[in-house]
């Protein structure tokens, strides 16, 4: 027997809350909280879902996508920062929300010089590495120490940059709250071999989302920390799964490859296949702590009195992983902005809005602008923050 | 006269209003929709670029701003306004077919003209500038990690080890004193017969290699290569080149998905051992030009280079002296040349 839930999950009966977003059962989340579900039937809003939509075409965009690869090579570099502008501007003007599109406003000179300042220290790194290798750690108690500025920095930038209806969202953090999550917690992790990683990114998702704000209105993280630790230990059980599925199968696979000499140890074509299996368990533990992530953090965050819901499915998040991977392998590249789009309307088309307030009143709030040096580096390391 | 429709929101609040702009032809903009029709000069706002066909935006002064989807109109408008050129050349590169494969064409010569040519360029220029001291500490660490990991002390007697560095201090004599040529034995059953130059002048043989030689002018000639290696900054040039081919290519890729990301590793791989493949044959120069110098037969270069290939059949477990080097019948034919 189970019960589904608001969110769209469904429990075991044994189960007092939902397992993904923690609304206990029976009840659903309301502006005023959690109530019985006949009452909240009761409470006049209006609970109309207004859904994302993206509008983006494969065939614009893969114009749009080869000429900033093509300036970029041409001018060594120096045209990426408009290229990643002319891209961000692409991707947020088709994302439209009661037809009214977002807009991406940053400067490409400041993302120039944010590029410059990443690739100096980039090269200071490599070089004073490569010759002092003692300096090595050095390096790494630095970066440690400044990684909380640098994503303060990054969602500052990103945010200040977005506009929804000549609205701008916002980010503010101090150093020290972003250094509670980044130094405080991530030490806290290594102290428990990892045991603490789900409470991790909880506190990251966390701390992103509530100091993030449209105009004035703040955008507020519910989703309990159990809800990630549910993610966690799912994605831990599917790729122990996996591990056994390989010691299992592989071994029987090989009967069927031809037989190598033996002074030649393991040929390498079994090496190969070994590898791909493992690279697959990997890509199948990834994709279900991102699509579960993305899902539990946008289903329980609030703006004022409104909601979100992200219904996105591991089963095709895994899909679009994995044909986007092989198609821009076999292609050799050319079909990275059909990959793009795909992903981007997958994700834009299972997210929805659950107005309770007037769309209408939102008011924009003062701020200033910010470089772009935080940002650029999360991106040269590609980090995640798990929204 | 133009008229566009248009979403306007005043930047205060995220409230719509549907109005219409118009456009006259004395350069002055009017809202119609809005309280008394307010009009601005054409100097005093500011158009967004057009991007594909998303709305574009047209910033008011003071904040307020209208979104239209009407981009033609827009950009008939601003045509005749001769202004926003380069945006507008950007837009026409963007939206026709033959001028992006066009542009595909000139960045596919462009990418091969700077992999042939530019990039080796300027890292042998800069490792030349840089002074031989800069790799002294990447040879001394390199050897350290090879010595943790590969290699074990040599068995070789040290009658034959003094010997064999005589001859290769001989081969160094006249050669730039910067270098602190020395050579060094080492022993391990994963390398097999080998011979590797680390920068700042340290040459590692193996037992193996030794062992295999059958004539001194053999590994005279090996170690001429090495020597070669040293000579012309490989292991600085790779460690530059390497790295610019690595961050060109990751601000390429840098739009795509992180997991699909590992796609682009191997281009890079592609390029690197092109690379290594001009610095093997840039090496086998020097050696046939130090055979030549010092009357020493080709073929002996040869003679152990067939007998490595055969040895390599059985020992393919780690990468070994052939294995980034160009095709061996293509340098032997270059070592036999004019016997």
């Amino acid at each position: 027997m189970t019960w589904e839930c608001a969110c769209g999950v469904s429990n075991r009966d044994s189960k007092v809350k939902c397992s993904a977003c923690g609304t206990p059962k029976g009840m659903v989340w309301t502006p005023e909280g959690f109530v019985r579900a006949e009452e909240a039937a009761a409470i006049p809003h209006d609970l109309v879902t207004v859904p994302f939509e993206f509008t983006g075409k494969v065939g614009e965009y893969f114009k749009i996508w080869i000429v900033n690869v093509s300036l970029t090579i041409l001018t060594l570099g120096i045209y990426s920062a408009w290229a990643k502008v002319r891209k961000k501007r692409y991707f947020y003007g088709n994302t439209l929300l009661q037809n009214a599109p977002f807009e991406y406003l940053a400067d490409p000179i400041k993302i120039l010089k944010g590029r410059l300042i990443v690739v100096g220290v980039f090269v200071v790194y490599t070089l004073t590495t490569n010759f002092l290798p003692a300096t090595e750690p050095l390096f790494g108690l630095l970066f440690f120490g400044i990684f909380p500025w640098v994503v303060v920095r990054a969602l500052t930038f990103k945010t200040r940059n977005s506009s929804y209806r000549n609205i701008r969202f916002d980010f503010t953090a101090s150093y020290g709250e972003a250094a509670g999550v980044f130094i405080l917690k991530a030490i806290f992790v290594g102290v428990t071999f990892g045991l603490a990683y789900p409470f991790f990114a909880h506190s990251r998702s966390k701390f992103a989302m509530d100091h993030s704000s449209y105009g004035k209105t703040r955008f507020v993280f519910l989703a309990p920390v159990n809800s990630f630790y549910f993610i966690y230990f799912v994605a831990g059980l599917v790729g122990l799964g996996g591990v056994v599925a390989l010691q299992v199968f592989l071994p029987l696979f090989s009967f069927f490859l031809p037989p190598t000499p033996a002074q030649q140890g393991p040929g390498l074509a079994p090496m190969i296949i070994a590898l791909l299996a493992f690279g697959l368990v990997v890509l199948l533990v990834i994709s279900y702590v991102k699509t579960e992530t993305i899902n539990v953090v946008w289903s329980n965050t609030s703006l004022g009195k409104n909601r979100f819901k992200s219904t996105l499915r591991f089963s095709q998040m895994l899909w679009l992983y994995l044909s986007n991977a092989v198609a821009i392998l076999l292609s050799l590249g050319l079909l990275i902005p059909w990959a793009s789009i795909r992903m981007a309307r997958y994700r834009l088309d299972n997210l929805q809005l659950l107005p309770a307030d007037d769309l209408d009143a939102f008011i924009a709030a003062e701020q200033e602008k910010v470089g772009a040096a935080g940002e650029e580096i999360l991106d040269f390391f590609d980090f995640d923050m798990g929204i | 006269m133009m008229e566009v429709t248009a979403s306007f929101y005043d930047g205060k609040t995220s409230q719509r209003k549907e109005v219409r702009l118009h456009f006259d032809p004395s350069g002055r903009l009017r809202i119609i929709g809005l309280e008394n029709y307010p009009t601005y000069a054409l100097s005093d706002i500011r158009i967004s670029s057009r991007v594909g066909n998303t709305p574009r935006s047209i910033y008011l002064p003071g904040g307020a701003k209208c979104e239209t989807l009407d981009n033609d109109t827009i950009d008939r408008m601003l045509g005749l306004q001769r202004s926003g050129r380069w945006q507008a050349f950007l837009h026409k590169l963007e939206s026709r077919l033959g001028y992006v494969l066009l542009i595909l064409i000139v960045t596919v010569i462009g990418i091969w003209g700077l992999v042939e040519y530019g990039i080796p360029a300027l890292a042998k220029r800069v490792a030349y500038a840089l002074p031989t001291s800069t790799d002294a500490a990447l040879g001394r660490e390199g050897l350290r990690v090879l010595d943790q990991v590969l290699l074990s002390p040599s068995d070789m007697e040290e009658n034959r080890q003094r010997q064999l560095s005589v001859v290769f201090d001989n081969m160094t004599q006249g050669l730039p004193d910067d270098y602190n040529f020395r050579l060094e034995f080492r022993k391990s059953d994963r390398v097999g017969p080998n011979a590797f130059a680390l920068p700042s002048g340290i040459i590692v043989v193996t037992d193996d290699l030794v062992l295999l030689a059958k004539h001194q002018n053999e590994l005279k000639a090996i170690l001429a290569h090495e020597i070669g290696h040293i000579i012309h900054r490989h292991a600085l040039r790779s460690l530059l080149q390497n790295s610019v081919v690595a961050l060109a290519i990751a601000s390429v890729t840098g739009d795509i998905t992180s997991i699909t990301a590992l796609s682009a590793t191997l281009p890079t791989m592609l390029v690197q051992a092109k690379y290594s493949r001009g610095f093997e044959m840039e090496a086998d120069q020097f050696a046939l030009q130090y055979l030549r110098t010092h009357d020493i037969p080709r073929k002996h270069f040869a003679d152990i280079l067939s007998r490595l290939e055969k040895e390599s059949g059985y020992n393919s477990e780690t990468h070994n002296y052939l294995a980034s080097h160009p095709a061996t019948s293509e340098r032997m034919k270059m070592f036999k040349g004019e016997e």
